[in-house]
């Protein structure tokens, strides 16, 4: 695909990258572009980071070739997922094609990357390789099973729903299905893990339910945390309308017994369920362990918050919910904006331009009954090469308003990951 | 409420199919683009909003776009969710970040709009021309906003919000504004904002 010089040439001009282009802030790449060999770029993901990365590496210089290796063939947005486990929001409405992508040049595989060869600057996926110059990591997350004892061999039946697909239809018809009086248990990780609002969310989506419809049952929340670990005053206003909820902080699950449906706590305390949703403790995706990309913890990948290059691996950008160390919630919209400034970067490295500081930003909204939602926003500078908080602000109170809003987000960040 | 959630999910369905494409390279062609990254999330690429609520910004003045994100910031327009972006644009720079909104070439909503508002909206309109012009333009000298092509979910919401006092409360500039506001009638004013959102 490229010549071995020209991988040669950019490994040797990296070092003069970040000096003798300030001042000029914005290049445009497509038009000094003619006499460069092909570039290349992989990305590793088509969640909200990885497909708006790779479509914006296309924006910002129509002369990278992108590559996007996805094994799904659809995207299923996670935010609004909570709202089908109400029956206010269907699966479909969350389904979108990749289709659109593809029309700005990205060339998709819907296959897996079985491997990472960094030293080669390769991607194995079956039995093909693929070169890159720069690789970009979008991962999301994966389930550290072994932290819940039982959980392991249980994990088919026991529902997380946290990745929205089959398990969100699968936990909607067990809470469909719930005798009247039965009790829901959602059990909350320790963060850091994907959607810090997202159990909450979930909490009163469920509460919303089982009062409207099995008016009998209960929701008990055992958070591993010891508060609501995001908009915590406007979740426990909106939870003065669930009576049906019982939430009991730094309660965290540590053994589950399906055949007694039964979990215990740290505290020894044994709680029974009809119904469990239980989110375990995560890590970055799987590919980014292999590859060592993840920190001692052996979870979360440190990068550069100008660039988000590895700090372990050269060549490899990791963005998303796989990262850690920034000032950032693991949210779609961070991944989204995480995708936008890592593929300018890339352009910007690949093109041996100056990188610019480009801040992210997060507008996160929650649903807390079938009308109303909250929202917290964070927006964010560069300072010293590091990602600095300007301010988080949350919405007043819940209102429809803010849920009309929500609803204008979604509409806008999906074109902006896919469109 | 359940007519509510109906309304939200045809007209979300809608609007995500009839979305379009973005021009190719205008991001980086264009001074201030990478510091815009984070807006198209909420505003569309280049500025061109497929959401109800959420105001196109591309082609808009730079003299009401500075006015409007320094009030944004300075929490004399409230909105959470601007604020903070606001107070982040300027971090980054208002002159770049307005230019390159100016820049952008707007693009009218594509759901269709309710023909007998429309013309409702027209009759009501006079008013509303002697400051935003005949034509919805606006006036970029006085920093009075275009109004024509914007969505009307954004229109109609702003103008009750004026008329509650919740938008820019206590702005004495637009004293005038909020008083004509709290005489129309609230079936008016969602057809000045089908007609507004109609103009082309």
């Amino acid at each position: 695909m490229r010549s071995l010089s020209r991988r040669q040439f950019l490994k040797a001009s990296g070092i003069a990258l970040g000096v003798g282009l300030a001042g000029k802030e914005l290049l445009s790449f497509a038009a000094d572009g003619a006499s460069k060999a092909k570039r290349h770029v992989v990305v590793i993901g088509g969640g909200w980071g990885g497909a708006t990365a790779a479509k914006y590496l296309r924006l910002a210089d129509p002369s990278i070739e992108v590559t996007l290796l996805e094994p799904g063939k659809q995207f299923i947005s996670c935010p609004f997922s909570n709202l089908v486990l109400s029956g206010v929001e269907s699966l479909k409405n969350l389904t979108l094609s990749y289709d659109r992508l593809r029309r700005h040049g990205v060339k998709i595989r819907h296959e897996t990357a079985t491997a990472l060869e960094a030293d080669q600057k390769r991607v194995r996926v079956g039995k093909d390789v693929l070169e890159y110059d720069r690789l970009i990591v979008s991962p999301g997350i994966d389930f550290q099973w072994d932290q819940v004892e039982g959980l392991e061999a249980a994990k088919d039946s026991v529902l997380h729903a946290w990745k929205a697909g089959p398990q969100t239809i699968e936990l909607a018809k067990q809470l469909q299905a719930i005798s009247d009086g039965g009790v829901v248990v959602l059990a909350v990780p320790l963060a850091a893990y994907r959607c810090p609002p997202g159990p909450y969310e979930r909490a009163c989506q469920i509460a919303w339910h089982l009062k409207n419809r099995k008016p009998r049952s209960k929701l008990i929340v055992l958070d591993a945390n010891k508060d609501v670990v995001s908009k915590g005053a406007l979740f426990k206003a909106a939870w003065k309308d669930y009576p049906n909820l019982e939430y009991r902080p730094a309660s965290k699950v540590e053994k589950i017994d399906t055949s007694a449906r039964e979990v215990t706590t740290d505290l020894g305390e044994k709680v029974k369920y009809d119904v469990i949703n239980l989110i375990p403790p995560q890590r970055a995706g799987t590919i980014a362990v292999q590859a060592d990309l993840v920190g001692a913890d052996k979870r979360w990948c440190e990068v550069n918050h100008m660039t988000y290059e590895s700090v372990k691996q050269k060549n490899i950008h990791v963005i998303g919910d796989a990262t850690i160390g920034l000032p950032v919630p693991k949210s779609g919209n961070v991944a989204n904006a995480m995708g936008k400034v890592c593929a300018v970067a890339v352009a910007h490295m690949l093109n041996e331009k100056e990188v610019p500081p480009m801040p992210p930003g997060n507008t996160c909204y929650s649903w807390v009954n079938d009308r109303e939602a909250i929202a917290v926003v964070n927006t964010y500078k560069i300072e010293n090469g590091k990602v600095v908080q300007i301010e988080a602000k949350l919405t007043p109170g819940q209102s429809t308003a803010v849920a009309q809003n929500s609803l204008a987000w979604r509409t806008s960040i999906w074109n902006d990951v896919l469109g | 409420m359940r007519k509510l959630m109906c309304f939200f999910t045809v007209y979300v369905g809608l609007s995500t199919l009839l979305v379009v494409p973005n021009d190719a390279a205008s991001l980086l062609d264009t001074p201030g683009g990478a510091k815009t990254l984070t807006c198209s999330a909420c505003h569309g690429n280049g500025g061109n909003s497929p959401g109800y609520t959420v105001p196109t910004i591309a082609g808009v003045a730079p003299s009401y776009f500075k006015k409007a994100i320094q009030d944004f910031a300075d929490g004399k327009r409230p909105s959470p969710e601007m604020e903070p972006y606001a107070k982040m644009v300027l971090e980054l720079g208002v002159d770049d970040v307005a230019q390159y909104f100016a820049s952008q070439k707007p693009r009218p909503p594509q759901a269709k709009a309710d023909a007998a508002a429309v013309a409702g909206g027209k009759k009501a309109s006079a008013a509303c021309a002697a400051c935003h012009g005949a034509d919805g333009k606006g006036n970029p000298e006085t920093a009075v906003p275009g109004l024509r092509g914007q969505p009307v979910g954004y229109l109609k919401h702003q103008m009750f919000l004026f008329k509650q006092e919740k938008r820019s409360p206590g702005d004495q500039q637009l004293t005038t504004l909020k008083a004509f506001m709290k005489e129309i009638p609230d079936k008016t004013l969602e057809e000045l904002a089908a007609y507004y959102s109609s103009l082309r």
